[in-house]
């Protein structure tokens, strides 16, 4: 159990570890000031799941936040591709946000209910965070889509992009069956369906 | 050769035909003003203001610049130009006195929000809302329905519908917001460092 346990908390960690420092490379150079301070603020907030996340493993056995988060090897990290694509334009960045964190919500919407107390009281905190991520990504989405040739085509060019790579958020771990059973997490399948429903719309 | 840095490649091609042309106008966004309430049982005041295309995006965008110190619980945006602002006086002169107390006759009764400014160089404070059908009659209403204690030296007005308010889901934006200290200075104490470099460097 505990080492299911330690691969969710790993992949969940790690990939708002890696994203987080992959949006953070924005300050500075986003496309306005406001939406700099903005996706800067997000990218902060993703680092902030990423250590709660960390200090979690940390009471499970495993070493300290900052050993674990910048000593480790490329490959002993659990994180999936899509979030370590270098930027390019900020489209993309955008893109992924807007995959990613409407993922990242649901992920811990489910949580809500881990049966593992802090992973359920980590999601109860940040939901507020989570709620503004996706307000955010939904109104960028929203207005460029709906803009100019040019913002329609940048969209769509990057959704062509980001689709297949972002289906390695939902990698099912090797524990699967026993994340499901013991309540811990209801598992990447159900995450994904709930994903797709909710792009649809 | 498309460079790998984006901003690189966004520079102005070189111009090949020699010719004289207009430029460019610049495609600058609209401004919003911003409000934040700092605490339960505190009145919204005037933050500031940013560019955003429309109203949602002034909101999502005014959440991040204004709100993420300190403390908010609630914040609402309204279009720069939806700001109806009266005289400024100074000294012991309230523009309240400036203000006709007419009656308002009818017409299209509509809410308007009241923001009253009691010190120059400080923001204006919302003081309440009141129904008028213009906001000439607005601030008139003021003066009758919420006569301020303290002298006041200008007065903005807006029109309730044109304010982007959070709505009732959105209330928990703010939860972990006194998590967040490491983005105040104060987070970080330096004083035993400075002291130390003052000591070395005499």
């Amino acid at each position: 159990m505990s080492d299911a346990l330690k691969e969710l908390i790993y992949k969940i960690a790690d990939d708002q570890f890696i994203l987080g420092h992959r949006n953070s490379e924005w300050t500075g150079f986003g496309p306005m000031l406001e939406e700099d301070i903005a996706f800067s603020s997000m990218a902060q907030d993703k680092i902030g799941h990423s250590f709660a996340l960390y200090t979690m493993l940390r009471e499970l056995g495993e070493q300290d936040p900052d050993t674990v988060a910048f000593t480790r090897n490329a490959n002993q990290f659990h994180n999936c591709i899509f979030v370590e694509l270098p930027n390019g334009e900020y489209d993309f960045s955008l893109v992924r946000h807007f995959l990613f964190d409407t993922a990242e919500a649901l992920r811990f919407e489910m949580l809500l209910n881990s049966s593992y107390e802090p992973l359920a009281l980590l999601a109860k905190k940040i939901r507020g965070e989570l709620r503004y991520h996706t307000i955010h990504a939904n109104t960028f989405l929203k207005k460029l889509g709906s803009g100019t040739e040019e913002s329609i085509s940048r969209l769509q060019k990057s959704l062509d992009y980001s689709l297949p790579y972002a289906m390695g958020m939902f990698e099912p771990s090797p524990y699967e069956s026993e994340l499901i059973s013991e309540g811990i997490f209801g598992g990447e399948e159900k995450l994904r369906e709930q994903w797709t429903k909710k792009l649809r719309k | 050769m498309k460079s790998l840095d984006p901003r690189v490649n966004r520079l102005p091609e070189i111009d090949i035909e020699n010719s004289v042309s207009r430029k460019d106008p610049l495609d600058q966004l609209g401004t919003y003003e911003v409000f934040v309430q700092p605490k339960e049982g505190k009145p919204f005041q005037h933050e500031g203001a940013l560019h955003a295309s429309d109203r949602e995006m002034a909101f999502v965008l005014a959440k991040e610049s204004f709100t993420r110190r300190f403390q908010c619980i609630s914040l609402f945006v309204v279009r720069t130009t939806n700001v109806f602002v009266s005289d400024t006086t100074e000294d012991s002169e309230s523009v309240y006195d400036r203000i006709k107390g007419d009656v308002d006759k009818g017409g299209n009764q509509q809410s308007y929000e009241i923001f009253n400014l009691y010190k120059r160089g400080k923001q204006h404070v919302h003081i309440g809302s009141v129904s008028a059908s213009s906001p000439e009659l607005a601030m008139a209403a003021a003066k009758n329905k919420l006569p301020p204690s303290k002298t006041v030296y200008n007065i903005w007005t807006v029109k309730t519908s044109d304010i982007r308010f959070t709505q009732p889901d959105e209330m928990d934006l703010w939860n972990t917001l006194p998590d967040k200290k490491f983005r105040d200075a104060s987070d970080y104490k330096g004083g035993d460092k400075l002291k130390e470099f003052l000591e070395r460097s005499k």
